[in-house]
């Protein structure tokens, strides 16, 4: 079974189509969910809850988002972006609550609000009025009240949205922490792209309304991830080792004066770098895979070109 | 480059949860607890209005008691009535008052508090629907209510029967019970969904307790005036003349009737269930235009407000609006 599987889904506003016919099946541990402003990520993640009707099929956890859709949100915890805190109440009040909401007992719901509010990291500060907050601990609380019900699958709204650099690092240890730790898959839908490349397994990619991309970290780096793509180090004249490289089949492009990307021919290996760079009498000083990012993956899918560096060289 | 992180993951030991999880169908249960509670949380919310209907009962019970055997008169003569039957219809223009107080301080915020806290949110991402929000919002409003609107004048019917001096006495009182309860619950009603409505109005607590207020007391005010200078149906708009209206037909107290004296009984209690039954359809609507759209992030406008920024300004995101 796999976590979410998207037939045809498609959901109009009118004249707007927010999700134009989407089709796949997602999957993964951490799976990121990206796209730019208005590209159907709420709406899925609304048609995914049972919250709004829509057309095409749409399954979680096995259950049909338009039948099932309170039985789904029982099986799943959301961390919205926005505060979503009732005045007055403390952290373990909320949580409390917030599991009684998602069907468990009273006593088990207070445990596991004080289990989950621990594991967040709010300790003694938890019986404090949630207003008092600082926008870390106020994001701890989001984590914890989605937690508390026990869910297979979390979706997480933009969890690092506003913490400083340390509580960042912090809350993304919590996420990658919790797979393994609680048996939940998680979807991440974030603008911060660095977070996707640290802690994601998989991605999502949405643009006006449709799915560019479903699959793993790895394939949306596609071919220039692949161990053939190397990026090339030389203590100087860079330009000739890419005409030696050129003549030998590579496909090489300078980056700097001292570093070229060397596409290398199928059947090739580093060693062809190394042989060619002894003749030509050029010294390596480094060799690395070269790596696209997920930001210019990203923006090659949804068709934006990375813009050139300074430099006028390309990033990778 | 950040500091790596240097927090500690805590885990108290973690075990999936195997039980069985309440049935959906008992979701407003869970929120009307919560409703009353959070009322019953600081003194000036609840308590304070609880203590002046609990203060009302003492009086109108003290002068039931006292001066059980005194005959009012009208001046010309017309209609009479002993003080022991006539402090309980009278009584319920103080309990009135106090239910308006809490109209005021827990009916008027509820919805608009929700909204403007972004619980919703909170509410509508897990197995809740919009009519368990309503349900359990309304149980809770009732229930507070209840305490001041019905439990009041049922202690009062109560201590009227007490005072019976022989069998005879005691049955022919026994009536007044489920008049209380009629008048009693009317008020519940009355107080628990109109207040509420007007919170489902606003996503600002100042603004929907505004509007209520000028609603019952402003507004209340001139039909009051108008229906007394006409002698018409008009006066039953306002709630608290209503009720009074409607206590002093079912009590049959034809004296002391003030401004409740013009108004028909029936106009009054047409206005106090349409007041209710409007309300209750208000907020229906306005909880059901509101289920999802917290969840996610921006809705459509914001989205299109978002767009119109991105391309005047030329930058690739909106991180005010991201959906």
């Amino acid at each position: 079974m796999s976590l979410i599987e998207l037939a045809k889904l498609t959901k109009r506003y009118g004249a707007i189509t927010a999700l134009a016919g989407l089709d796949g099946t997602i999957d993964g541990k951490i799976i990121g969910l990206l796209g730019p402003n208005g590209a159907g990520k709420s709406t899925l993640l609304k048609a995914l809850l049972g919250l709004i009707p829509f057309a095409g099929k749409a399954s979680v956890l096995g259950l049909d988002a338009g039948t099932k859709g309170a039985e789904i949100r029982d099986r799943v915890g959301y961390m919205p972006e926005q505060e979503q805190f009732i005045v007055g109440m403390s952290a373990v009040e909320l949580c409390t609550y917030a599991g009684e909401l998602s069907g468990l007992p009273r006593t088990e719901a207070m445990q596991r609000a004080h289990a989950a509010l621990y594991y967040a990291g709010l300790e003694e500060k938890r019986y404090q009025p949630i207003e008092g907050y600082s926008t870390g601990m106020k994001q701890r609380v989001k984590l914890a009240q989605a937690l508390v019900h026990d869910p297979e699958l979390l979706f997480l709204d933009e969890p690092t949205n506003g913490l400083d650099p340390r509580s960042r690092d912090e809350m993304l240890e919590l996420i990658i922490d919790l797979p393994g730790r609680r048996n939940c898959a998680i979807v991440l839908s974030t603008h911060l792209l660095p977070d996707v490349e640290r802690i994601c397994d998989h991605a999502v990619i949405m643009h006006q309304g449709r799915i560019r991309f479903v699959g793993s970290i790895d394939e949306l780096r596609g071919a220039r991830g692949r161990d053939t793509e190397i990026l090339v180090e030389v203590k100087a004249d860079a330009a000739k080792l890419a005409e030696v490289m050129t003549a030998a089949g590579a496909t090489c492009q300078v980056m700097s004066p001292v570093s070229i990307a060397v596409s290398l021919p199928e059947s090739a290996t580093n060693e062809l770098v190394f042989r060619h760079a002894r003749a030509a009498g050029l010294q390596i000083r480094g060799l690395g895979v070269r790596r696209e990012t997920v930001e210019a993956a990203f923006l090659r899918v949804i068709g934006e070109v990375p813009a050139p560096a300074a430099d006028g060289a390309v990033p990778p | 480059m950040s500091e790596p992180a240097t927090g500690t993951i805590h885990d108290l030991g973690y075990k999936r949860y195997g039980g069985t999880r309440r049935s959906t169908a008992t979701r407003w249960l869970v929120i009307m607890r919560n409703q009353i509670a959070s009322g019953w949380k600081t003194w000036w919310r609840f308590k304070a209005s609880l203590g002046l209907a609990v203060l009302t009962t003492f009086i109108a019970g003290g002068v039931m008691f006292i001066l059980r055997d005194k005959v009012v008169r009208d001046f010309a003569g017309q209609f009479a009535a002993t003080m022991a039957d006539a402090a309980l219809p009278k009584s319920i223009e103080w309990y009135t008052r106090a239910a308006f107080l809490v109209s005021l301080t827990i009916g008027a915020r509820v919805i608009a508090g929700d909204v403007q806290s972004g619980a919703f949110t909170f509410y509508f991402a897990r197995s809740v629907r919009p009519r368990d929000y309503v349900l359990g919002k309304l149980g809770g409003m009732v229930g507070l209510m209840a305490l001041i609107m019905l439990a009041g004048p049922l202690t009062l019917a109560l201590a009227r029967l007490g005072l019976s001096e022989t069998t005879e006495q005691l049955v022919a009182s026994l009536p007044l019970i489920p008049k209380a309860i009629a008048i009693g619950l009317l008020g519940t009603l009355v107080f628990a969904t109109v207040p509420l409505a007007f919170s489902s109005l606003f996503a600002n607590v100042r603004y929907a307790m505004a509007l209520w207020a000028a609603y019952y007391l402003v507004f209340g005010l001139m039909v009051s005036l108008l229906g007394r200078a006409s002698g018409g149906w008009i006066g039953a708009l306002d709630l608290a003349t209503a009720l009074e209206a409607v206590a002093m037909h079912l009590f049959d107290l034809h004296l002391f009737r003030g401004r409740a004296g013009t108004v028909p009984y029936d106009a009054a209690l047409a206005s106090l269930l349409v007041h209710a039954g409007v309300a209750i359809a208000i907020l229906s609507y306005q909880v059901r235009r509101a289920y999802g759209s917290g969840v996610g992030g921006a809705g459509l406008r914001r989205q299109a407000w978002c767009r119109s920024i991105t391309a005047a300004s030329g930058t690739a995101t909106c991180s005010a609006s991201p959906t």
